[in-house]
């Protein structure tokens, strides 16, 4: 009874197959919202790569129905033998006609939109070099001296923002998906990206090219505020330190050799091996992203970044005591 | 020589002949798309500033293309004659003596000059609407 059996196997097979697709369904899901989709999206350039993305889809599906359509037809519904002239219809105009005049619309629009995403910036430029595995930044604003810092970018609203984008030593790619497309960073050359927030918010960037062990904790926050906040910002930015340099914290800090990788403008710490702390305490996570901004998380990262970051430059400070660290963790908070 | 042998020689020289007509409609499409493609990165690589207007580079992509399609609609036209369907109505050519192969390769071509036709509407597409080098 052969057929029985394959009812059975086919009745069998089903839950797992619901099973398969419901979680297929869900982890597609979950990908859909979040500070790190493509959906949602609050710049410019990401919001036509949305409406892009949803045009390619629905005329993928209209040439997928359509086509699939007409073979379901002769196969199934008109099963008896057809004219010659409807033979020539279905795959002169279905095979070759419909999918022609779909294409042509959907190249013709993707096309139309290219240059959108290449206009000029308005005046703010912002130098990302990628380093492993991490961000330095420079903001060159149109009046003022640039601004060092890094492991997180700022943007004003209402503006074209301009990032040069280079690297120290192996391909990466910057990419904040809920502003725009990615762009390569290659090791001594520089390529240029555009991008015009739209809503203020906190939003993801991530590393889009594998650079290494820790290329997935090479992330950072991209913070879009309104113009005015982003200019207050940037003046706060470019000050010197705000924090005691003679507190406790700060002798360790100093005693510890921590000045020779890392810079605090307005002391005698100008490293440039790590990111600046200037102003460490305002960004919005840690050793790019890869940890929250906090007392516990800095002391933790300090006394063995590598547990957090396989394959890190910063050596462990393992042999300072518990509270050693935590003096220093708090003297860095205060990096504001 | 025959006559037979005169006759067969001549229907092997148009073969050979046609063999060569399959290639010209995408030859046609090929040397387009490669002018185009090469002028277009010469022009922005070395005359044109990234925002300037490319109207000139434009117009003689879209002369070009003109030219283009011209010749492939010829060539597709003496392709499709060679056909011959609207004569005989055959769009198979199953038995293989030489008016088959004949009629096989100028429909072969007719088909190729088509494909041509669109593939070179296409690269031509992006001088509609792109108006600078970025």
């Amino acid at each position: 009874m052969p057929h029985r059996r394959e009812g059975i196997e086919i009745f069998a097979r089903k839950p797992t197959a619901v099973v398969a697709g419901a979680v297929f369904a869900a982890f597609g899901l979950s990908a859909c919202e979040g500070p790190q989709s493509a959906f949602g999206a609050t710049g410019a350039d990401a919001i036509q790569l949305e409406t892009l993305f949803i045009v390619m889809l629905v005329g993928a599906a209209i040439l997928w129905v359509a086509v699939n359509g007409l073979f379901f037809y002769v196969t199934r519904v008109h099963t008896t033998s057809i004219s010659r002239r409807l033979a020539n219809g279905v795959i002169i105009g279905g095979g070759i006609g419909l999918p022609l005049v779909v294409v042509t619309a959907l190249l013709v629009y993707g096309l139309s939109i290219m240059p959108d995403q290449r206009a000029e910036g308005d005046g703010l430029v912002v130098k990302v070099t990628g380093e492993k595995w991490w961000w330095r930044t420079e903001y060159q604003p149109l009046a003022g001296a640039p601004v060092v810092s890094a492991n997180e970018i700022r943007l004003p609203t209402g503006s074209r923002t301009t990032f040069e984008l280079t690297s120290e030593r192996v391909i990466h790619s910057f990419w904040i998906p809920k502003l725009g497309g990615k762009m390569d960073m290659f090791p001594g050359r520089t390529t240029v990206l555009t991008l015009e927030p739209v809503t203020p918010g906190i939003y993801r960037g991530q590393c889009a090219e594998f650079c290494g062990e820790s290329h997935a904790l090479m992330a950072f926050k991209a913070v879009v505020m309104e113009p005015d906040a982003f200019d207050a910002w940037l003046e706060a930015e470019a000050a010197p330190i705000q924090a005691d340099p003679q507190a406790p914290g700060a002798e360790i800090f100093f005693g510890e050799g921590c000045g020779a990788c890392h810079a605090l403008r307005g002391t005698q710490a100008n490293g440039a091996v790590g990111p600046d702390l200037t102003h460490l305490a305002t960004r919005e996570s840690l050793a790019a992203a890869a940890l929250p901004m906090n007392r516990e998380a800095l002391a933790k990262w300090v006394r063995n970044p590598e547990t957090y970051k396989p394959g890190v430059k910063m050596p462990a400070y393992d042999h300072l005591s518990d509270e050693e660290l935590d003096t220093l963790a708090g003297w860095l908070m205060e990096l504001k | 020589m025959t006559r037979r042998e005169n006759v067969e020689r001549q229907e092997f020289a148009e073969e050979r002949a046609s063999l060569w007509k399959l290639t010209l409609g995408p030859v046609t499409w090929a040397v387009h798309f490669a002018a185009s493609y090469s002028l277009t990165a010469v022009w922005c690589a070395k005359l044109a500033a990234p925002q300037d207007d490319i109207t000139l580079l434009r117009l003689i992509i879209g002369a070009g293309t003109i030219v283009a399609l011209v010749v492939i609609l010829l060539f597709g036209l003496s392709a499709w004659r060679q056909w011959n369907y609207t004569q005989t109505g055959r769009a198979t050519h199953a038995f293989g003596d030489a008016e088959n192969r004949h009629e096989f390769l100028g429909h072969a071509a007719t088909l190729l000059c088509g494909v041509s036709f669109i593939g070179t509407l296409y690269t031509a597409i992006p001088v509609l609407v792109i108006g600078s080098c970025t």
